[in-house]
């Protein structure tokens, strides 16, 4: 057994694809039609490059409804691992993302939350 | 733009009431949770990705979408039951974002096998189930290991 697929839901799956490629810089692995949706994935250009993640559309209500809740109480629905957060902020603001939390330091790490304007918060954070 | 956390709370209050059965207007949201119609619109925008007039159509299609697969209602009687005042503009806008106009769309989803009033399983998909409706050929899920 082995972690090969995580997911994300998102309002809208092209907006999401957008702003997961030409945003935060990762790649598309698969985009197929599927009925009105589709199954989308992306993977970091920094690897491994088959652990994917899954940009599924957010349209089951109940999905809906945990989304959110943890909107509404500023938890992040996922992490991403940068080597150097500040420079990484920095890059994202001038792309006009918009962020909850600038870096700051939390314990073993510094984090950064930024809003991926399909629904979520995500998490970026520097270890050390 | 980094928005605080209670603009955040104002932000998240203003799109429940831009759900809202009668939702009312952009301005009055805005004037609800006391932030300008102008910084409001920019800071929707900013956290949500669509303009607060974009997410209320958005939210009116959601629901008319459910109306259509489950509920006993004409498409003109849908099209007036989530604030739509024209039928043209409501199958246009509906088409635009569904892919499909809202008549073939409760054609397709009525079309399927139904438990009482719910709406059927993959107009709704749950949580990574639309791998189940992958093409069964192909690496759609993975790449054969070495």
């Amino acid at each position: 057994m082995r972690i090969k697929l995580t997911s994300i839901m998102v309002d809208d799956q092209n907006r999401a694809l957008k702003f997961y490629t030409e945003v935060l810089g990762f790649q598309k692995k698969r985009d197929i039609p599927v009925g009105e949706y589709k199954w989308l994935t992306v993977v970091s250009p920094e690897g491994p490059g088959d652990l994917e993640l899954v940009l599924e559309p957010n349209a089951n209500p109940a999905g809906k409804a945990f989304q959110k809740a943890m909107f509404e109480q500023a938890i992040p629905l996922a992490a991403f691992e940068t080597s150097d957060l500040k420079a990484e902020f920095a890059r994202l603001k001038a792309l006009g993302v918009t962020f909850t939390q600038g870096p700051t330091k939390r314990g073993p790490v510094t984090i950064a939350v930024l809003s991926d304007t399909c629904g979520n918060l995500l998490q970026l954070y520097q270890p050390g | 733009m980094v928005l605080t956390r209670d603009v955040l709370a104002r932000l998240c209050r203003a799109r429940d009431l831009l759900c809202e059965e009668h939702a009312p207007s952009v301005r009055e949201v805005a004037r609800h949770v006391e932030i300008s119609l102008f910084h409001f619109i920019r800071q929707f925008e900013a956290a949500f990705g669509v303009t607060p007039r974009q997410f209320r159509i958005g939210s009116r299609i959601q629901w008319a979408k459910r109306l259509l697969a489950v509920g006993r209602l004409s498409v003109t009687d849908v099209c007036m039951e989530v604030g739509f005042s024209s039928l043209g503009s409501f199958s246009d806008t509906f088409a635009r974002r569904v892919g499909t106009r809202p008549s073939e769309y409760r054609r397709r989803a009525r079309a399927m096998i139904q438990d009482s009033g719910m709406v059927p399983h993959p107009l709704e998909p749950g949580c990574l189930s639309l791998m189940a409706l992958l093409p069964e050929s192909g690496d759609a899920i993975s790449e054969k290991r070495e």
